[in-house]
């Protein structure tokens, strides 16, 4: 097999959530070695799941589709951070690592001994990334946020949906992806740094910021004149006609966008509106944006009888940008064009044989990576990690154990809200 | 840039072919130290026509998002149909690092300088394109937007309210999060040719960023549980309780994903409300066991949060360690006062508009500093210094090109 682009690369995860645990998923899709340290006293969101057809099995934290999802490919070990032992496996573990990613609540890893001083001094060539919802110093750098709070907080949320509404929200934590991506890049420009200088460094990332800075030239908008945008709902400010047109069948839309004379055109002779391609006034984006409604309607009228699918077709042979709003299913059973790019990636999983999990997007043609592995119970691999990599020996490794400086996974609790073992 | 601040690109170069798809890509690389050179048609790329307008009134300098997003970067003009235009392109391409583009497929390879063409010359050379649907498969020629990558990728299908249509959210995400990516691939792709000496072609499809962005309740999960999610207003499907709660002056955004997280919640509605029943230990434990109680629950919540004002909610519940926080308006988050605290955003003097305020650092790295440069150029602002100094075209040959309209 081809070298993966990141072959060499160590990384050591203290994470929670998302926002942290995506990056470590996406550079060990590249070949990089990450080692994720949990603990069973506060397992992650992501693994607190509970199979929905069989409620009566518990939580079951190696069968999580998100767990899949967001660290699918990583190592995992288990170690209690409060015991002293815990804490200098992590830091033995920190000093043969080039990238540390932590996005513990603001001060949790200095209490624990694991600040960025102390880190910077076992491995003085070390990157690491704090990532968090308010950042590491200001007003409030401790307050506790999930994706969707920064959404809400950024003005993101207030801008969005249509003109008449109150906003809109992503259901999918939006700032945790966008965070980890610009995580990912923030790193990887360090690591660029680091190849052509020796020089390590922090980087701190306040999801705040990251999300605000996604709506940038609508804050300047609104930092220059003192006066909110407009919120455009579908439409926009350089395209029109633009929108989602609903389909035949329950809850199916078609989204189309169109805006050179091309497009307006070929858009008008679908619909059955060619006298509209030779209207002087719809020919302008400010005209069309005028008869926006007039034009909309007569889009609608032409989709309604038609599958979005068979709709956006139709359109794309004429040259209109156009698509199906997918759902799921749409994407993974009725979409030829990601099937053949072998978009979804099917992962070996530990326990349930094989799971499907959304691809990584990076599209490295010349270093195509793969996920390795999925369903790791927390602890999976302590053994391999602290004896063969570390390179402890039975009796230290059986000494940690016994201290509870590595983890040894709980005794089942059926009454227990805690994770028990997998169920039955 | 800081005086005396280093930057972490500093030396790398990136040619940027881009439209409104691509340009946030090149904005990382140059905040980030790259020397970015924008290449626009003579007379000025697209994107200066669009709105909004600094006071409203157009021009080329004038629009808001093409200022945003193409700070740091030089700018030159460049008839890329042209024959003459040729040798300049493959010159400029060949002394770049990255090559970043968002050309319809093929269209660079058609240019003649697409990454086999380029690799041959210098084998560790990246090019970076961005497409609505990437390079290859049976909609590779397909147009696409920020809407229709929406729609394709799946945000649409799940956002707004369960009886409206589907709804875009502001900004244009797509664009971004297929920028970002590709900024970071990129990035990928120059550290793994450091050690290789062979870069590579990075295919970013908007389709497959727009959907591994929003994929919460993806694949995985729906053939686990048949579950296909769609639109349902602020909360999160998956989680009980989330969602934004009407406060005496405004709206607060609360959302619960730990077992304690709850106890504490469930705990203050009973000291505020003297709710028994918000007690009960039935609704405990992670958020999924909470799914069927979700219209019970927000009305517990709502009870308590009527009782008080947003900063109220969100300080006390801080307090608590819940995880409320206001939903700001644009106006709310231009004068919060914790980026105030933290000097976010920046400002940044441009010759056509004079000093704005900027959104800053989406992170920092403490060594080697985010920061503008330089605003975005003018039209061909820097024809003469790249094409002319660093090219080494004579003044007589400037001349003739830009009267023949190729710059």
């Amino acid at each position: 097999m081809d070298q993966q682009a990141l072959a060499d690369l160590k990384v050591v995860e203290f994470t929670q959530g998302m926002a942290g645990p995506w990056i470590g998923r996406m550079l060990a899709w590249c070949g990089a070695e990450v080692i994720r340290i949990e603990s069973h006293r506060v397992p992650g969101v992501v693994r607190l799941y509970v199979p929905p057809a069989a409620k009566d099995r518990k939580i079951q934290p190696e069968m999580s589709p998100w767990f899949t999802d967001w660290d699918a490919g990583k190592l995992f070990v288990t170690l209690n951070l409060k015991e002293p032992g815990g804490a200098e496996l992590a830091r033995k573990l920190v000093a043969r690592c080039d990238l540390v990613v932590e996005n513990h609540r603001f001060g949790a890893m200095d209490k624990l001994g694991l600040d960025w001083e102390t880190l910077r001094g076992v491995n003085p060539e070390l990157i690491a990334i704090s990532s968090s919802g308010f950042g590491d110093h200001g007003l409030h750098p401790g307050y506790v946020s999930w994706g969707p709070n920064i959404e809400a907080m950024s003005g993101m949320a207030w801008l969005g949906g249509f003109p008449e509404g109150q906003g809109a929200m992503t259901q999918y934590a939006y700032p945790d992806s966008l965070s980890a991506l610009h995580g990912l890049f923030a790193v990887l420009c360090a690591l660029d740094h680091r190849e052509r200088t020796g020089e390590g460094q922090r980087i701190t990332l306040a999801q705040l910021e990251t999300t605000v800075a996604m709506i940038g030239p609508e804050m300047m908008d609104q930092l220059a004149h003192d006066q909110a945008p407009a919120r455009l709902g579908n439409r926009s400010t350089y395209r029109a006609p633009q929108g989602c047109y609903a389909c035949a069948g329950e809850d199916r839309y078609c989204a189309l966008s169109v805006s050179s004379p091309e497009e307006w055109h070929a858009l008008c002779r679908i619909i059955g509106r060619e006298e509209w391609a030779g209207d002087a006034h719809l020919a302008s984006l400010a005209g069309r944006q005028q008869a926006a409604d007039r034009i909309d309607e007569a889009i609608e009228s032409w989709t309604r009888s038609r599958s979005p699918q068979d709709a956006a077709k139709t359109l794309q042979a004429a040259g209109v940008p156009a698509g199906a709003v997918q759902n799921t299913e749409d994407q993974y059973r009725r979409d030829p064009h990601l099937a053949e790019r072998g978009y979804f990636e099917t992962i070996p999983h530990l326990k349930k044989g094989e799971v499907v999990a959304p691809g990584i997007p990076l599209g490295l043609t010349g270093t195509p990576g793969r996920t390795p592995r999925a369903g790791a119970a927390m602890g999976e691999d302590n053994a391999s990690v602290f004896r063969d990599l570390l390179g402890l020996t039975e009796t230290e490794y059986a000494d940690y154990l016994a201290t509870g400086a590595i983890e040894a996974p709980p005794e089942p609790n059926p009454e227990s809200p805690s994770p028990s073992p997998t169920g039955d | 840039m800081v005086a005396g601040g280093k930057s972490a690109l500093a030396g790398r170069r990136v040619l940027e072919i881009a439209d409104e798809s691509g340009v946030y890509c090149g904005k990382l690389l140059a905040d980030m130290g790259a020397d970015v050179i924008k290449i626009e048609r003579p007379g000025g790329d697209a994107g200066r026509a669009r709105a909004p307008f600094l006071a409203d009134r157009p021009g080329e300098d004038r629009s808001l998002h093409f200022l945003y997003m193409n700070t740091s970067k030089r700018g030159i003009t460049l008839d890329l149909g042209r024959a003459e235009s040729a040798p300049l392109l493959r010159s400029l391409a060949l002394g770049a690092d990255i090559v970043l583009e968002t050309l319809p497929v093929g269209r660079l390879d058609a240019l003649g300088i697409g990454h086999a063409s380029l690799a041959a010359e210098k084998p560790e050379i990246v090019v970076t394109s961005i497409t609505g649907f990437g390079q290859t498969g049976p909609h590779s020629h397909w147009k696409s937007s920020d809407l229709v990558a929406g729609a394709v990728g799946g945000p649409l299908h799940v956002t707004g309210d369960a009886d409206d249509p589907p709804v875009a959210l502001a900004g244009e995400q797509n664009f971004l999060m297929a920028s970002t990516c590709a900024a970071a691939s990129s990035m990928i792709a120059l550290l793994s040719a450091a050690r290789t000496g062979r870069g590579q072609h990075v295919d970013i499809s908007l389709q497959e960023t727009t959907l591994s962005v929003s994929h919460i309740s993806g694949v995985g999960k729906w053939l686990d549980d048949g579950i296909i999610p769609r639109r349902v207003g602020t909360g999160l499907t998956a989680s009980v309780p989330s969602g934004a709660y009407a406060c005496q002056d405004g709206r607060a955004y609360l959302m619960v994903n730990r077992p304690a997280h709850w106890k504490a919640l469930a705990q203050w509605i009973h000291e505020e409300t003297g709710n028994e029943e918000v007690l009960d230990p039935l609704f405990e434990g992670p958020s999924s066991r909470r799914i069927e109680y979700r219209e019970l629950l927000d009305l517990f919540i709502s009870d308590m949060t009527a009782l008080h004002t947003v900063n109220e909610i969100f300080h006390e519940g801080q307090r608590r360690h819940i995880a409320f926080t206001p939903l700001q308006s644009t106006e709310d988050a231009a004068r919060d006062s914790h980026l105030q605290s933290r000097d976010f955003f920046v400002e940044v003097d441009h010759s056509a508009t004079g000093p704005l305020r900027y959104p800053g650092a989406p992170f920092r790295p403490e060594s080697t500093p985010w920061s503008i440069s330089r605003p975005a150029p003018r039209v061909g602002e820097h024809n003469q210094e790249i094409l002319g100094g660093e090219l080494g075209l004579a003044q007589e040959t400037l001349e003739s090109l830009g009267q023949a309209g190729v710059i």
